[in-house]
């Protein structure tokens, strides 16, 4: 039984427009817009049905009076659940790039231009939702959407919604955005420590129970158990880290071919996890993959650089399409 | 029922629906009796409170709501009747906000307790009660509306002022919808089921009478009907509006005699004037119509027995009205058959020996003259009897003690005895109830007669004029009226507030006229002077276009631009759209002067009007004064002029 309402649902939503991929700015009217009695809805109409038979039965007219007073508002308020959503406009949705995982938080503006008030649309895609309100006829919602896979993740189909003004009837839109956004490969969680560097003042080792201790952080995942500092831990009741004053200057090489043996998408993680390290121990660091060599350089737009290549890697069968 | 699916209410939320809930109830419980309702508002005020914080338990709740059931079905004595349905719901309601504590229960409660205004109409149909049904309904909608802006997940939430004025806003946008479905949705021509009738019925007149009974009546300022006359009207004195005719006698209650009412209309030879006129009877409950003596023939929809009562074939559960015509009989029922001349003079055996004693006297002193035997009667009545609202609890033989012992009682007392008298003397006799004499109300011309009106009389049946009225009480002599209505009722010796009153009724009758009197015969005849026929189908066509039509204004009064507040602004602005129509429609990032320039260059016609137009709202606009409204109010009118 509930497989067939998902079937019947799913073939529903692929008759609602818009039935395909748009690029924005969208604007909703009419022909886009949905709306259906809400579970109060069919109640509160199945009251006034009911009492509007007995005023009419006993030709009562002060309860038929009330009865249409009350129909005529829940009409007004259907119109003005209508209202909330046409005319307004998305106008771009996107979202910094996270590691595979972690939800994506999607930025979704909108705007109207016609002075009305719009508030509390709810906006929801498949595992996320937000609220929406419009202030001076703009408003931004964010979306936790989640993500599973590195590379481009198409936008599933945002619903924008609203009960309001009575929540007798849920009216809705669809808007399918075209511009996929990019989920970086997720980094490895207990990788080894980066690659001695290479270069000029290239010291032989890294100095993993060093004396220049530099300073204490926050436990992040995939820092080695021994650079725990449990005495302060205990202390502080959270997990601290021992963070060792690095050597500057010298360039890491991320390379793939030095990861020979490991499974594709483990390579990936591995080297997503150094260039993630690289960058917090502000080190210059080269990624080479087949095809593409970066850097040496750091930064935030290298690293963008570096994880954007990773993510658009293309997978161990050679099929691109990672979306 | 509390669901834990639902989030809880917060307390704001919760405040608006017990409001609204409480503003639902309170019509309803000025129809219940007042004990009762005052026990249901102290139980709603209490679980209210005590269950403010968190939901009571279980146990308590049930109880609650129980023991409530029991005091209603105790205080309607067990009947059931629509009375009882209402006192139950508001007792239901009044226990409701005990488990109020998610958003799913409130919504509920509101729905819920929408039910109350209507349960309300079917007891009182009053202008007050549909304003308090409108009060009720603005407060559950701005409720309704609160849930739903939670629900929304905004933060930003109303004051209660803007909140009400945006409800109500929304109200009258429906309102063309609801007006055209008022007036032309088709009304049904007669019911489909009846009305439940009520458990604990009001004092009213009624198929039988009990001397003694009626002091709540009398008491009762409301009004029983009104009535407008087309053309003669009688004199006051001669108004006795009919109702129940009582035959049957068991020493101390008069009733109807059922077996008559199927019998046709006894013979009856009709004197002059005839009245006609038109009835607004309030509800009473009751099958029987009351009608001026003597009504000439049944309105449609009622029938007339053998005593020339009209009876309907549903209880009058809501005001009605009906176009009678009446006049005097001249001979009424000249030929008495049999079994009729022995039912008007049955008494019961054993009771008011002093009376028979009386009654056999009278008769041999007068030989068969019955007159001469109603005349000693009376002048007796005229002699030794008075007038008082204070009687003793009769006691076995209740003739007896009133006509020998305490000679003193009100219109039941001396219909009764006078009857009991008469047919100890061999003469048919029987009590008629109804209402005596009305009230002219100077507003409105009509007359107004008064549930404390009522009245009973006699009929005596005499050789040639058949049945013929006597009214016993009226013979009391004026100086031995002890205690009376006037003296009792709270309005005695406020006379300058006539004015007031007569207004107020006048009022009162025209929303009975306007608001309760509309019908599907009503319906029917508005289309008439249109000259269209409105058979039920047609006025589904009608509504459905009306409808159609008035829902198109409200989503176009819903869907137009915010209108812009200052004058010159919006003449600005539709001088742009004429120009627009022209193909010389103002960018919306385009300067004014930029834009009439470009104008100007495009066309002759009009051009430095339009530049100096310009000039003047560029100024008015950026380099404006304080205090120029005379400027902006030339300049908006020479912008409204101008033509491209």
């Amino acid at each position: 039984m509930a497989r067939y309402g998902q079937a019947l649902r799913t073939r529903i939503a692929s008759l609602a427009r818009p039935r395909r991929r748009e690029p924005l700015p969208v604007r909703f009217d009419r022909r886009r817009i949905y709306i259906l009695p809400t579970g109060f809805g069919l109640f509160l109409a199945a009251l006034l049905a009911t009492m509007g038979l007995g005023a009419l039965n006993y030709n009562n007219n002060p309860a038929l009076l009330l009865v249409l007073l009350l129909a005529g508002t829940a009409l007004t308020s259907l119109l003005l659940a209508h209202l909330q959503l046409s005319g307004l406009e998305l106008v771009a949705v996107g979202g910094e790039p996270v590691p595979a995982g972690t939800p994506l938080p999607l930025r979704v503006h909108a705007r109207a231009s016609d002075g009305r008030e719009r508030r509390g649309l709810r906006v929801a895609c498949p595992g996320a939702q937000a609220t929406l309100s419009l202030t001076d006829g703009s408003g931004e919602a964010v979306l936790a959407i989640p993500t599973e896979r590195r590379g481009w993740l198409a936008l599933p189909r945002l619903e924008v919604s609203t009960v309001r003004p009575l929540g007798l009837a849920r009216c809705w839109a669809w808007c399918w955005p075209a511009t996929p956004v990019l989920v970086y490969p997720a980094p490895e969680a207990d990788a080894p420590p980066l690659p001695p560097g290479s270069g000029q003042s290239a010291r032989a080792k890294l100095q993993p129970a060093g004396d220049d201790v530099h300073h204490l952080r926050g436990y992040r995942r995939g820092d080695p158990r021994r650079t725990i500092a449990w005495k302060p831990s205990a202390r502080r009741d959270t997990l601290l880290v021992r963070e060792y004053e690095q050597p500057q200057g010298e360039t890491l090489e991320l390379d793939w071919q030095s990861l020979h043996g490991m499974p594709h998408e483990a390579r990936i993680r591995r080297l997503a996890r150094w260039v993630d390290d690289a960058e917090r121990e502000g080190r210059r660091y080269r990624l080479v993959v087949p095809g593409v060599a970066l850097g040496p350089a750091h930064g935030p737009e290298h690293r963008h650089a570096c994880l954007r290549t990773l993510a658009l890697m293309p997978g161990a069968d050679g099929n691109e399409d990672r979306g | 029922m509390s669901s834990p699916g639902t989030p809880a209410l917060d307390q704001r939320t919760r405040a608006w629906c017990l409001a609204a809930a409480a503003a639902c109830v309170l019509p309803l419980l000025l129809q219940v009796p007042p004990t009762l309702a005052l026990v249901i508002i102290s139980v709603a005020v209490v679980g209210a409170a005590l269950s403010w914080r968190r939901p009571l338990p279980v146990v308590v709740r049930v109880l609650l709501a129980g023991s409530l059931v029991m005091l209603v079905l105790a205080t309607m004595q067990f009947s059931f009747g629509r009375d009882t349905a209402c006192a139950l719901l508001a007792a239901m309601l009044a226990a409701k906000p005990t488990e109020t504590a998610t958003r799913r229960d409130a919504r509920s409660l509101v729905g819920f307790a929408l039910f109350a205004p209507f349960a309300t109409f079917l007891l009182d149909q009053g202008p007050l009660s549909l304003a308090l049904g409108v009060v009720a309904a603005l407060l559950s909608l701005a409720a309704i509306q609160r849930l739903a802006d939670i629900e929304s997940g905004d933060t930003q939430t109303q004051g209660p002022a803007l909140r009400l004025a945006g409800v109500g806003r929304m109200i009258a946008l429906g309102l063309p919808f609801a007006l055209a479905a008022f007036w032309l949705f088709p009304r049904l021509a007669s019911p489909i089921w009846g009305v439940p009738e009520r458990a604990l019925s009001r004092p009213g007149l009624s198929g039988e009478m009990s001397p003694g009974q009626w002091l709540d009546l009398m008491n009762d300022d409301s009004p029983a009907l009104r009535a407008r006359f087309f053309g003669p009207v009688p004199e006051v004195t001669r108004m006795y509006w009919r109702g129940p005719v009582l035959l049957d006698y068991d020493g101390r209650t008069w009733r109807e005699a059922q077996w008559m009412h199927n019998l046709p209309p006894a013979q009856v030879r009709h004197g002059q004037p005839a009245w006609d006129y038109e009835i607004a009877l309030e509800a009473t409950d009751r099958r029987q119509l009351v009608a001026l003596d003597l009504p000439l023939e049944a309105p449609p929809d009622a029938r007339m027995s053998i005593d020339h009562v009209l009876h309907v074939r549903r209880p009058l559960a809501a005001l009605t009205r009906w176009r009678i015509r009446s006049a005097p009989p001249v001979a009424y029922e000249p030929e008495l058959k049999v079994t009729l001349r022995r039912a008007a003079l049955a008494l019961p055996p054993g009771f008011d020996p002093r009376t028979h004693a009386l009654a056999t006297q009278w008769r041999r002193e007068a030989g068969t003259d019955d007159a001469a035997i109603v005349g000693r009667a009376l002048q007796w009545i005229s002699n030794d009897f008075g007038y008082t609202l204070e009687t003793p609890l009769p006691g076995r033989h209740a003739v007896d003690e009133f006509l020998f012992d305490t000679q003193a009682g009100y219109c039941e007392h001396f219909s009764s005895a006078f009857v009991v008298l008469m047919r100890a003397a061999g003469i048919p006799a029987r009590v008629v109830t109804g209402y005596a004499g009305g009230y002219r109300n100077p507003i409105g011309d009509y007359w107004l007669v008064r549930r404390s009106d009522a009245h009973a009389w006699a009929e005596v049946w005499l050789e040639g004029t058949g049945w013929t009225r006597v009214d016993p009480t009226a013979a009391v002599a004026p100086e031995r009226i002890y205690d009376t209505l006037a003296d009792r009722s709270p309005g005695a010796g406020f006379g300058e507030f006539a004015p007031v009153v007569d207004m107020a009724d006048w009022l009162r009758r025209g929303w009975n006229d306007f608001v309760l009197g509309f019908d599907a015969a009503r319906q029917q005849a508005m289309f008439r002077p249109i000259g269209v026929e409105a058979s039920p189908w047609k006025l589904v066509g009608i509504f459905a276009a009306i409808a159609g039509l008035a829902l198109a204004l409200t989503s176009w009064l819903l869907a137009r631009r915010e209108r812009e507040h200052d004058a010159v602004l919006r003449a600005w602005h539709r001088l742009g759209r004429r120009y627009a129509r022209a193909g010389l429609g103002r960018a919306p990032d385009e300067p004014a002067l930029h834009w009439a320039a470009r104008v100007a260059a495009a066309r002759e016609a009009g051009a430095p009007e339009l530049l100096v137009l310009s000039q003047r709202f560029v100024h008015w606009r950026y380099a404006r004064q304080k205090g120029d409204a005379t400027v902006a109010h030339a300049l908006a009118r020479d912008l409204r002029v101008h033509r491209p």
